[in-house]
């Protein structure tokens, strides 16, 4: 084991049910009140390919998975030639022994085996929970009640399957770690799950997504759960229609939300721009992958974080705020509902593969969650585009004997195009006005995360940051890791104390663009940057073994 | 100013089919007040073009939306607010250009909006460049040798993608156009008027509609006859030319509940939310 953590590794051909055997295991390991980290690694295929899943647990936080495993169960030849480098010292290589190839470790018939069965190809995966199950000592009874409970179809061949493979593996590995018990059951979720829970719990009716990877599942966690909460979610023709729906919904008074990557929210930059002119609340949920372009489909980077400050034609105020964790992910999201509701503008929670598709055991207070609540027209005579001290008109939603207009064109307070340029000044002026008015606000919330208060400073953003705190753990490294949460504006006042230092910048993007909008806007000068720009996050051995290189 | 006026100083040319169109649907509001329909309830929309300028000549709440973005703007309302009444002034090039992926889904799922497109058959506020409906042959400043497309066919078009409710009219019938108006918003479903538009300064046809447009007498009822109608092109008829009834796409959606008005309580949403949180 690497430290005090375990970490097991599947891997097979799309459809042999890899990511479903990392869920089960997290599922045991939950079970145990363990910590638990789970990472999908998947190519853009439906079948065949490798996919695999990494779970790595332990009694205390982790916010990172390990590709240094202590079990490494290869359901096919190419998983093994991939993992070949993945084992821990002390590890377990386990391989299909039914198939061609040299292949060392230990052999496990799983193929043969599952042939005995109506749907072999699917079996596999169960398998793997089996030599899983036996290698920590899980009792049979346990796990045969786990494989019950999630693999229901064709329930009763999965179980004798497992059984089977679970007393083949017993005598050689049967077990050879023991994991401690840790202290409380947590639920496990996706990053995408906590920021659609996030923004339904801050008062979200209206949904609009086109499919596109790494956002799609919050499109799909939203309309499985619709008759739940009595959310609307609609797929439209594409991301133009996505985000314009989106304004018109907010115009009747409905919380809207749309997510997509990079490619599809670059379609929506013209409704983003919009939407700053018409002041309507619109919330983007921005995942990145590797780009540019159709780039790496399912794999992760920070290269959209420029993109994400400045879409949009025009000058206007947009908030970007990306999240470190599963758990901030929920609760920033919420803010984010909250903030663009209060402000009347559009807003970016911005975020990569890598936290939306991971999992990781949280712990929530549904209770410290904001509310968007929006400053309402209180009577008489309506403007839409009242000018006000701070910027921000009062909202009316129609029905209405007053008339309420949104535009597109530049407008008086009535929201009836002009051309003046007394009344263009008047009106650029207003929305200025916001741009004070959110930075008062947000001086008076958490705007930074830093995360001890001794040595030298780290800077990073996103779920980097999970990287940086794991390898900090790893390598037993000091250091003072300071995370923005809000990127536009960006919280120059609590950063303002750090401007003469040099620092180390970790994030995964070539150009370094989060370590120059640093300098930029706080003066702080990146010393050493460490990136990434592979597709794949950082691993907390490597980047521990960087980061001691660079202090 | 008339109380669904505005103020707001009125940019067409003399003599420009806007006027007639902005006129009629004025005496459509009020009808359809008579009719039971509530202004409060009627909310338009407008994308960019001349055909735009209807939103601020118009003492009525909406969204002044991008060009070919209306329509996707109506339906975001619609779905928000089932009770609204949409409607949205589209120009051709608005509904048939940058905006026509938004129409023909609009059309394919039945979404409960209705689409006055003003068709000129020019690009009028940018001077003139020929438009997805212009004839082949049009000569503008993108096209001076004229244009080598063949035009669109809105209404067979929008009939082969689902549309429920698809009229022609031609504002010079006045009476008959405000009709075709109320019908077309009364309808539940997708519902587009294709209007006739003399844009004086490109293409004067206030005198070639007059002799070139019939009234559809016998309304078609089939699907077959309808498009017939919809490809006539010696006389262009006007009138409702096709009528169907289908389900809309927000009760399929939800049926008759109301996001704006059944919204959850945040107490409800949290204990829903810690419930999903519970560990297996």
């Amino acid at each position: 084991m690497v430290n005090d953590v375990f970490t097991f590794i599947v891997g097979g051909k799309a459809g042999e049910g890899a990511k479903k055997t990392g869920s089960v295991a997290s599922q045991i390991f939950i079970n145990k009140g363990l910590h638990v980290f789970q990472l999908l690694d998947y190519m853009s295929l439906i079948r065949g390919g490798h996919n695999f899943s990494v779970v790595s647990t332990s009694n205390r936080w982790i916010s990172s998975h390990y590709m240094k495993a202590d079990l490494i169960v290869n359901l096919d030849k190419r998983s093994y030639d991939t993992h070949i480098n993945h084992l821990a010292e002390g590890g377990i290589m386990v391989y299909n022994s039914d198939l061609e190839g040299n292949m060392e470790g230990i052999g496990v018939p799983l193929t043969s085996e599952a042939k005995k069965y109506p749907n072999p190809r699917l079996m596999l995966g169960v398998g793997g929970v089996a030599i899983l199950a036996a290698a920590i000592g899980f009792a049979k009874e346990d796990m045969i009640s786990i494989i019950g409970r999630e693999y229901r179809s064709g329930k009763e061949d999965n179980i004798s399957y497992a059984t089977k493979i679970y007393n083949i593996v017993y005598p050689e590995i049967g077990n050879k770690f023991q994991l401690e018990e840790g202290d409380k059951l947590r639920p496990k979720i996706s990053g995408n799950q906590a920021i659609s829970l996030g923004a339904i719990a801050a008062g979200l009716d209206v949904y609009y997504g086109y499919p596109m990877t790494p956002a799609s599942s919050i499109l799909h966690f939203m309309a499985a759960q619709s008759d739940n909460f009595g959310l609307t979610v609609v797929h439209p023709e594409n991301e133009i229609a996505v985000i314009n729906m989106a304004i018109g919904s907010t115009f009747a008074g409905a919380k809207a939300m749309v997510g997509s990557s990079g490619g599809g929210f670059a379609l929506m930059e013209e409704g983003f721009s919009l939407a700053g002119m018409a002041e309507a609340p619109v919330l983007c949920a921005l995942s990145m992958r590797s780009g540019p372009a159709t780039g790496v489909p399912t794999y992760t980077e920070q290269g959209d974080l420029n993109f994400a400050l400045h879409a949009g034609h025009g000058e206007f105020l947009r908030i970007v705020a990306s999240p470190s964790t599963m758990e901030e992910a929920y609760y920033l999201t919420a803010e984010m509902l909250e903030l663009v509701w209060k402000f009347q503008t559009p807003g970016i929670l911005l975020t990569e593969k890598h936290l939306s598709e991971s999992e990781m055991t949280v712990d929530i207070n549904v209770e410290k969650t904001n509310w968007a609540d929006p400053k309402m027209h209180s009577g008489g005579e309506y403007k839409r585009y009242l000018d006000t001290k701070d910027g921000i008109s009062p909202l009316l939603f129609p029905p209405s004997k007053e008339v309420i207009k949104w535009t597109s064109y530049e407008h008086n307070e009535l929201g009836i195009t002009t051309e003046n340029a007394k009344l263009i000044n008047i009106m650029h002026d207003k929305r200025e006005k916001k741009n004070k008015a959110i930075v008062e606000h947000l001086k008076t919330k958490n705007t930074v995360n830093i995360y001890s208060d001794k040595g030298p400073l780290i800077f990073t953003y996103g779920s980097t940051t999970m990287s940086v705190l794991e390898a900090l753990k790893f390598g037993d490294i000091e250091a003072k890791v300071i995370q923005p949460r809000f990127l536009s504006p960006f919280p120059v006042w609590a950063l303002e104390k750090y401007k003469n230092e040099s620092v180390v910048t970790v994030e995964l993007s070539k150009a370094g663009q989060f370590s120059t909008l640093l300098k930029e806007k706080t003066g702080i000068i990146t010393k050493s940057l460490i990136n990434r720009y592979d597709g794949r996050p950082f691993d907390p051995i490597d980047l521990s073994d960087k980061i001691k290189e660079v202090l | 100013m008339d109380e669904l006026g505005t103020y707001a100083e009125n940019t067409w040319c003399p003599g420009c089919g806007n006027f007639s169109i902005l006129s009629a649907f004025k005496k459509a509001v009020i009808k359809l007040e008579e009719r039971g329909i509530k202004r409060d309830n009627i909310i338009i929309a407008s994308g960019i073009g001349c055909h735009g300028k209807m939103f601020d000549y118009l003492n009525l709440s909406g969204f002044y939306s991008l060009h070919g973005r209306d329509m996707a703007t109506i339906q975001g309302i619609k779905i928000a607010n089932p009770d609204l009444k949409l409607v949205t002034f589209s120009g051709d090039g608005n509904c048939m250009g940058e905006g026509l992926a938004h129409t023909i889904f609009a059309a394919k799922r039945n979404a409960d909006i209705t689409i006055l497109m003003h068709n000129n058959g020019v690009y009028a506020l940018t001077t003139g460049q020929y438009s997805p409906l212009s004839e082949k042959g049009w000569k503008g400043p993108s096209t001076p040798k004229g244009s080598i497309e063949d035009p669109f066919n809105p209404l067979s078009l929008l009939m082969e993608a689902g549309a429920t409710f698809l009229a022609r009219a031609f504002p010079g019938k006045t009476d008959h156009f405000i009709d075709l108006i109320v019908q077309a918003i009364e309808h539940e479903g997708f519902s587009l008027i294709e209007i006739l538009q003399p844009a004086v300064a490109y293409r004067n046809t206030w005198e070639f509609y007059r002799n070139n447009t019939e009234i559809i007498k016998d309304e078609p009822k089939t699907y077959e006859e309808a498009m017939k109608v919809a490809k006539r092109r010696d006389k262009l008829p006007i009138g409702v030319i096709y009528r169907i009834n289908k389900p809309v796409f927000h009760k399929g959606l939800y049926g008759n509940f109301n996001p704006m008005v059944e919204s959850l309580t945040r107490e409800k949403r949290l204990e829903k939310i810690d419930n999903l949180l519970k560990p297996i």
